[in-house]
């Protein structure tokens, strides 16, 4: 048997998020006898990371200036850097596009002495630094943890929720108007689409096991645009859509396009809305995305 | 004056412990929490009944106790009663947070300081010599897995749970998933009772070491769990005096007369008070203000406790051992609820929409959590989350300000102090990311 000392040292840096990544990483157990945790303040007494991390897993997104200053030492002290998570990848939850005043409301009381000051947004890390895998979800699965962690470069990741979901899509099914979550009974077997869920799977990425669409719930895109909208304006997402719930459907137009705006949607599939407008950074590419 | 600061791992979000001593005297010692999440500001103008998809995302680690939080309070609004099949499925769901929560930090976050090791992974390599079938490491996280895998049974995710909807619950649970579930319980109840039992063990020995079990003043207690029946989630706010007698119980909606909530100058996190008096929250409270939790098991773990150390028990490292009780509780009573028919009967009823304001309270690991909303045409006017972690910070500050007092002295500061802090700071197992929301 291997000693700790021989296995792959990583590290997990959290800047500011919910630590619901950390409780999916903690929710495997595979990892421990894999790899050896050096750092990860949540579960390992320790204040500084170690300069010799083989892989470092960064979640949360830069919401204050401490978190610039940790995760650029992070990146000089690790081979290679992992973004996890939305909030590593789009600012998350917390980022206010273009609410204004929630963003002065937050600042007013954000004020406090001696204490990491607050920025007016909260950043993808790649704003700062350089990343070399995205791994995408809210959170991700354990099992997408692992893959990340161990083969990475040979993982098959679906294209999209539906190729893993298993729900049977029917061309003589066509609601006439959005199912209300709270009121619908789901039908086992058949596209949630079909049964007038707003569910938008179709443009969502795979790799979760359509964990959420198997006992049917709607897919909400927690992994954000499928490789083809990678780095493109968000409208091409909502577009895609569009056409799905057209073409599957007969619910009038301005209704679809109500529904996709609600904000519990835009929290994921405007997750990379931030990063395409920033024009002078380096395209995410489709060889990064897990 | 000389500041130290401590920043602390092994507990949820970033905090750190500062103390000001001046001559060897310790002026002032403060908890700090160093981020904020800042919810209650941008969930202003969200169409209300979106609001349980996104408050659970304060929190990760308290994901469940949110959402059900949050539809408890637009029920309130909304006039609505979620049938009784809904209640107990929403019961699960909430054993299974509170299996998951303590399990963390029992094993993860504070076993490692009973053996002064920096991790459990750590402590687990130590013992490699040990005949077991599985290193603690693994016991723990399977145990801790058995919470993960309630919440998703109930909850339909196992982080940021779904199923809970206004009006009831999305779905039932089925015979043979509970049955599985049931037999992973048999499996591994005798596994975490002697995990909690090694717990107890070591907690003496370190106890033995350094003399003490935390040492404070009695302080006021709060919890909404019942005298005999420890429902999670729960309806009224219980308060227990420092001499063991009980103040009237009051409801979520009257909170504000007897909970003072303020803001803190050098901490993102605010402060709260039963009217003016330091308060504790959490499991140490819930079982000063418990008979009987209803279990076998749990029931003997926590006559145990009361024979040793007496009822109310004031000291801080208390909050841990209580834990271990409540881990107990939980899985026996999850397993209790399974056998039942969580599968047949109405699970949810019908509402219509109104604006007003409301209130939805849960006990949450750490204990109550009440959300407050005001909805005005269908959307969020203000929001208000009243956090657990908040009630305990007065307390925790007091309690870090006895440690300091125990380990400076006019030869100087003790090498203790810092691992001291670190139990103290534990005991009451904050959560930076919601006293932040």
């Amino acid at each position: 048997m291997e000693t700790p000392k021989d296995l792959p040292k990583f590290g997990v840096l959290q800047l500011s998020g919910c630590s619901g990544c950390e409780v999916s990483l903690l929710n495997s157990d595979e990892w421990i006898s894999n790899f050896q945790l050096v750092y990860m303040p949540l579960v390992v007494t320790s204040n500084k990371i170690p300069e010799d991390v083989e892989v470092l897993l960064v979640t949360g997104g830069v919401r204050t200036d401490e978190d610039i200053h940790n995760l650029r030492k992070g990146r000089s002290r690790t081979k290679k850097l992992i973004a996890v998570g939305t909030c590593a990848l789009s600012g998350g939850v917390a980022q206010f596009k273009d609410n204004h005043i929630a963003r002065e409301s937050f600042l007013k009381a954000s004020h406090r002495l001696r204490m990491p000051d607050m920025l007016p947004n909260a950043y993808p890390i790649d704003r700062f630094v350089d990343v070399d895998l995205y791994l995408p979800g809210c959170p991700p699965t354990p099992e997408l943890f692992m893959t990340a962690l161990k083969d990475p470069e040979n993982a098959k990741i679906a294209s999209i929720v539906c190729q893993e979901c298993g729900r049977q899509k029917l061309n003589d099914m066509r609601p006439t108007s959005i199912t209300d979550a709270r009121s619908g009974v789901v039908l086992p077997d058949i596209c949630l689409v079909n049964q007038g869920y707003i569910c938008v799977g179709t443009s969502t990425r795979g790799g979760c096991g359509a964990l959420c669409t198997r006992p049917g719930h709607a897919c909400v895109g927690c992994r954000g645009p499928a490789n083809s909208y990678l780095n493109k304006e968000p409208r091409f997402v909502l577009d895609n859509l569009h056409r799905v719930f057209s073409r599957m459907t007969d619910i009038p137009a301005e209704e679809i396009d109500a529904a996709l705006e609600s904000p519990w949607l835009s929290l994921f599939l405007g997750q990379f809305t931030d990063y395409t407008q920033e024009t002078n950074l380096p395209p995410r590419t489709k060889e990064k995305m897990l | 004056m000389t500041t130290i600061t401590y920043p602390l791992s092994r507990i949820e979000g970033h905090a750190r412990v500062v103390i000001d001593i001046h001559d060897n005297e310790v002026f002032r010692a403060d908890f700090q929490a160093m981020e904020m999440r800042g919810f209650s500001h941008y969930v202003r103008g969200v169409p209300a009944e979106q609001i349980t998809v996104i408050v659970p995302r304060i929190c990760g680690v308290c994901s469940t106790a949110h959402q059900v939080a949050s539809v408890k309070a637009l029920e309130d609004i909304f006039g609505v009663t979620p049938p009784p099949l809904a209640q107990d499925i929403r019961e699960v769901l909430l054993l299974g947070q509170l299996v998951q929560n303590q399990a963390t930090s029992l094993f993860i976050f504070t076993m490692p300081d009973r053996a002064n090791a920096s991790s459990l992974f750590e402590l687990s390599r130590s013992e490699a010599g040990n005949p077991r079938e599985f290193s603690l490491a693994q016991m723990a996280l399977k145990i801790r897995k058995i919470g993960t895998d309630l919440i998703s049974l109930a909850g339909g995710q196992f982080i940021h749970p779904i199923k809970t909807a206004i009006g009831g619950v999305k779905s039932g649970i089925p015979r043979a998933k509970a049955d599985q579930m049931i037999l992973t319980i048999k499996e591994l109840l005798p596994v975490a009772a002697e995990m909690v039992d090694t717990y107890w063990d070591m907690s003496m020995e370190m106890v033995d070491r350094i003399g003490s079990w935390g040492d404070d003043e009695p302080t006021h207690y709060l919890a909404s769990t019942g005298a005999n029946e420890y429902r999670l989630n729960s309806q009224r706010l219980r308060v227990m005096l420092p001499d063991g007698t009980e103040a009237p119980s009051f409801d979520p909606h009257e909170f504000e007369a007897y909970l003072h909530v303020a803001e803190s100058e050098y901490s993102y996190a605010g402060v709260s008070s039963y009217m003016g008096q330091i308060l504790r929250a959490n499991s140490l409270a819930r079982i000063n203000l418990a008979q009987s939790l209803g279990t076998p098991l749990a029931d003997a773990y926590l006559k145990r406790f009361v024979q040793t150390f007496g009822k109310p028990a004031h000291a801080i490292m208390f909050f841990d051992l209580c834990r271990g009780i409540e881990l107990v509780y939980a899985l026996e009573k999850a397993r209790q609820m399974l056998e039942c028919d969580l599968e047949h009967g109405e699970i949810e009823v019908p509402y219509t929409p109104r604006d007003g304001t409301g209130y939805g309270l849960v006990e949450a690991p750490r204990g109550p959590l009440i959300h407050r909303y005001e909805v005005e045409d269908g959307l969020i006017k203000s929001a208000d989350f009243v956090i657990p972690t908040v009630h305990n910070m007065l307390a925790i500050r007091r309690a870090l300000t006895v440690v300091a007092r125990r380990y400076v002295s006019q030869d100087g500061i003790s090498a203790e102090l810092e691992r001291a802090v670190g139990r103290v700071v534990r005991a009451f197992d904050p959560c930076i990311a919601c006293a932040t929301k």
